[in-house]
């Protein structure tokens, strides 16, 4: 009987072995890839461990999810506006109009403009506009529960469209996977850096700068909504899109 | 000379100014931006509106400056909108971006500035109100209308520039409120429950998911034809279904409308004897009636078992009608004697007619009178009743009420003097202590006084009973009589009592009236053995008076005849306790 215990203790610790080595090996390769736990591939792949969604159907989700969060973050600013903001503020929604963040490249401004652009610009457009708000979204949280009397809806509406907008990440980089055949980088990987926002300022200041950043980001959010959805157009229709 | 001139040119301004002031002329006013509106988030148009114009022909352009960027550019259009308006076509739009607009106001006196207004076209949509506005009426038996309708021209809601979502609201022609619906990003909707013959009226708007609503379209109208609703004739078939059922319960009310009326107005109960039934009173079934309210197995019969041999029940049929007040009752009443007959005795305490006669309170001053008598001696005095009445048939099976019971005024004398005869009625005792049953016997004494002598009768009854070695020789009972002392004469061979009364003949009568009044009371004590009795005022009585107040002479009247009798009693000593402790004076006064 020695022996046979001998040989299954050999045996069970040779499997564990391999299946540790397996299982850095994977992780090493899911570097280089999105770090979406389950891996689902195309009807022609070959490792099918979850229900693969068709293209379709997962623009219509994130499409779905794009203007969701657009209606949360429209319903956040007025909260914030009815409750922190003075009234002479208020049609002066950016000051001098350079409040927001600018951005690294170059959005389209016009209709023809968007038209003129391929889809994988609008794509990439939009994963990047989601991956410049999700550090800002965690910073409004942090400094919107410093606000006294800040209603529990506006704190939940923050929290949820951050949530949200990681998902819509994660939505939206599949969607590149399976449409451009291109891996991209998630902000799983990032790492995040509050330090430019740390600085504690006076309340004024702090009731403009982050009205200013809600305001940015609803206007971003519409922005992404509409990017998905024109994109969703050319995948229905490419020519009719086309015609206006 | 330069200042000279600027001077100079300065007084001439002021100077003009002053002029021009006077009559009324100035800078023009200052500019207001009143909207900017997108119909399809390509283009957009605003408005201002001009302040006053200072009298002087006034010129009004717009600036604006884009966001990021401090270049200003003027309105390209400014014709396309009309006027007062400054239209910027899809190269000048762009989407996102902040415009920053004035409005500024100029005239040969001076220009004015209006607040700058920033703008995003983004947030300014307001489409056109929606075009094609159809409404169709569908399925005749029960119809809907089904409202079709198409985004406007110039939204491109297709390739999803914009996203549009719907409202729709109808009313009929004759009312005043409207009745709204909303039909998100459907274009098409159905309207149901439907007024029969009624025209409807319907009207469409929109709005992007950011921006303003639209105008409401064009009114469409419509016209419903008549039609039964479904709902209607499921409202007639219940109608009748109900009224029917209401008829139907209607009637069965009507039916029962008596224990209806026992159900909601319950008769107020009346006073009741439990058992007693007046209804059975009236029939005239006076015996069943009556039956019902004796109470079998009262009163105990165990105790009395041994003492009670056999009682001698009298009773009076004329007794029982002015007792009872009813002349029907004399049936029913004998005959529920009858039903006691068969007791061990204690039927007379049982009967109806004891409730009445036999226990009330005789006077005291009597004794009963033994009627003990022999069959053939009885029967004679049985006879001398009124009426034919079933009595004399009852008449044998009766048994001989109480002697002393009428000592008793309790409810039940019978019973309560049972024990205490042997005690009391020594006297019968004595002379009958052969016997082992005793004797028992009432006195109809009350009954005596309570009728008029002329009327009375008794039922006399007595039963198989004999007194054992005694027997009565004659039945010198007077039937008119109630009671009388009897005084034993002799005792003959047979061992049978030989009674007599104390007034036998026709003066009987009175000394049955006196012996009635045969006590006397004691005026005062004179000497040792003599006191003195008061005089009886009773016309009856004069003989009496003689014979009792021998020792005063105060009663002049005198009599001849009785004292006789009362001479013949034997002369005793001592004083003879009658049963009822009176002392007999009698006796005495023989002395």
């Amino acid at each position: 009987m020695n022996g046979n215990q001998c040989i299954y203790f050999c045996v069970c610790v040779c499997v564990s072995a391999i299946q540790g080595c397996g299982c850095t090996l994977l992780l090493w390769l899911s570097l280089g890839s999105l770090g979406y736990p389950l891996d689902c591939k195309d009807d022609q792949g070959s490792i099918t461990r979850c229900t693969s969604i068709s293209q379709d159907k997962l623009l219509d989700r994130v499409i779905q999810h794009a203007e969701l969060i657009y209606r949360v973050s429209e319903e956040s600013c007025t909260l914030f506006e009815d409750m922190f903001v003075p009234f002479a503020l208020h049609s002066q929604r950016n000051r001098g109009g350079n409040m927001c963040m600018t951005k690294s490249f170059a959005i389209p401004g016009s209709k023809s403009e968007l038209q003129q652009i391929s889809d994988k610009w609008l794509l990439h457009s939009v994963l990047m506009l989601i991956q410049s708000w999700i550090e800002p979204m965690i910073y409004l949280q942090t400094t919107l529960e410093r606000y006294d009397d800040a209603p529990d809806a506006l704190l939940n509406k923050t929290k949820w469209v951050s949530d949200k907008l990681l998902s819509l990440e994660q939505g939206v980089a599949v969607l590149i996977r399976k449409m451009l055949d291109e891996g991209v980088f998630t902000s799983a990987e990032f790492t995040a850096s509050l330090e430019r926002y740390d600085v504690q300022l006076d309340m004024p200041d702090s009731v403009l700068r982050d009205y200013t950043l809600l305001t940015c980001f609803k206007k971003d959010a519409h922005k992404m909504e509409t990017f998905l959805k024109l994109l969703k157009c050319r995948q229905t229709d490419k020519f009719g899109c086309f015609l206006f | 000379m330069m200042s000279r001139d600027s001077g100079a040119s300065l007084i001439l301004s002021l100077l003009i100014s002053a002029v021009l002031d006077s009559d009324g002329l100035s800078p023009p006013g200052k500019p207001r931006l009143t909207s900017c509106r997108s119909p399809e988030k390509e283009t957009f148009t605003c408005w201002w509106e001009p302040g006053s114009d200072g009298g002087l022909p006034t010129n009004y352009s717009l600036f604006y400056r884009k966001e990021n960027s401090d270049t200003v550019y003027e309105c390209p259009d400014y014709h396309t909108a009309g006027r007062n308006s400054c239209f910027f076509s899809k190269n000048d739009t762009s989407i996102w971006v902040n415009y920053n607009i004035t409005v500024v106001a100029t005239n040969a006196l001076g220009s004015n500035f209006s607040d700058p207004v920033d703008v995003d076209v983004v947030y300014i949509v307001q489409p056109h109100t929606p075009e094609n506005l159809t409404v169709v009426l569908e399925d005749e038996d029960n119809p809907f209308l089904v409202v079709r309708w198409e985004p406007p021209r110039m939204a491109d809601t297709r390739s999803g520039w914009i996203t549009l979502i719907y409202q729709l609201r109808v009313k009929l022609e004759k009312e005043e409120e409207w009745e709204e619906h909303f039909a998100g990003q459907q274009k098409q909707f159905n309207i149901f429950s439907l007024h029969s013959g009624e025209v409807y009226m319907v009207q469409v708007r929109c709005k992007p998911d950011h921006g303003f609503w639209s105008e409401w379209s064009a009114t469409t109208y419509v016209k419903v034809p008549d039609y039964i609703s479904r709902e209607r004739s499921i409202w007639i078939l219940i109608a009748v279904f109900s009224t029917f059922i209401f008829f139907v319960f209607i009637w069965t009310m009507h039916i029962n409308r008596n224990s209806v009326k026992h159900f909601l107005l319950p008769p107020v109960p009346g006073p009741k004897i439990k058992g007693f039934d007046t209804q059975l009173l009236k029939s005239g079934k006076s015996e069943a009636v009556f039956s019902a309210l004796v109470i079998q197995g009262y009163p105990p019969t165990s105790y009395y078992d041994d003492l009670l041999v056999e009682y001698l029940e009298v009773y009076d049929n004329k007794e029982q009608v002015l007792m009872l007040d009813r002349k029907d009752l004399q049936e029913s009443l004998f005959k529920s004697k009858s039903s006691s007959d068969t007791d061990s005795g204690r039927g007379s305490c049982d009967s109806h007619t004891l409730l009445m006669e036999k226990c009330v309170e005789p006077k005291e001053d009597q004794t009963m009178m033994p009627q003990v008598k022999d069959s053939e001696a009885s029967r004679d005095l049985v006879m001398k009743n009124d009426s034919n009445t079933p009595e004399s048939t009852n008449v044998k099976t009766k048994t001989w009420p109480t002697i002393c019971s009428s000592y008793h005024y309790d409810q039940n004398p019978c019973y309560h003097s049972i024990p205490e005869m042997p005690r009391q009625c020594h006297i019968s005792s004595n002379h009958f202590a052969s016997t082992h049953q005793q004797d028992y016997w009432e006195s109809p004494a009350d009954i005596y006084h309570k009728k008029p002598p002329s009327g009375y009768r008794y039922a006399q009854a007595y039963s198989e009973f004999n007194i054992k070695g005694i027997a009565l020789k004659e039945a010198t009972f007077p039937a008119s009589k109630s009671l009388e002392y009897v005084e034993v004469q002799h005792v003959n061979q047979e061992n049978t009592l030989i009674l007599k009364p104390i007034g036998q003949e026709g003066p009987d009568l009175f000394h049955a009236a006196c012996t009635g009044h045969d006590y006397s009371r004691v005026n005062r004590v004179v000497s040792d053995n003599v006191f003195l009795l008061q005089r009886d005022t009773s016309g009856q009585c004069h003989s009496d008076c003689q014979e009792r107040e021998a020792p005063v002479r105060s009663c002049t009247q005198q009599q001849p005849g009785k004292p006789a009798d009362h001479l013949q009693v034997p002369r005793v000593q001592e004083t003879h306790l009658a049963p009822n402790g009176y002392v007999d004076t009698a006796t005495m006064l023989s002395y």
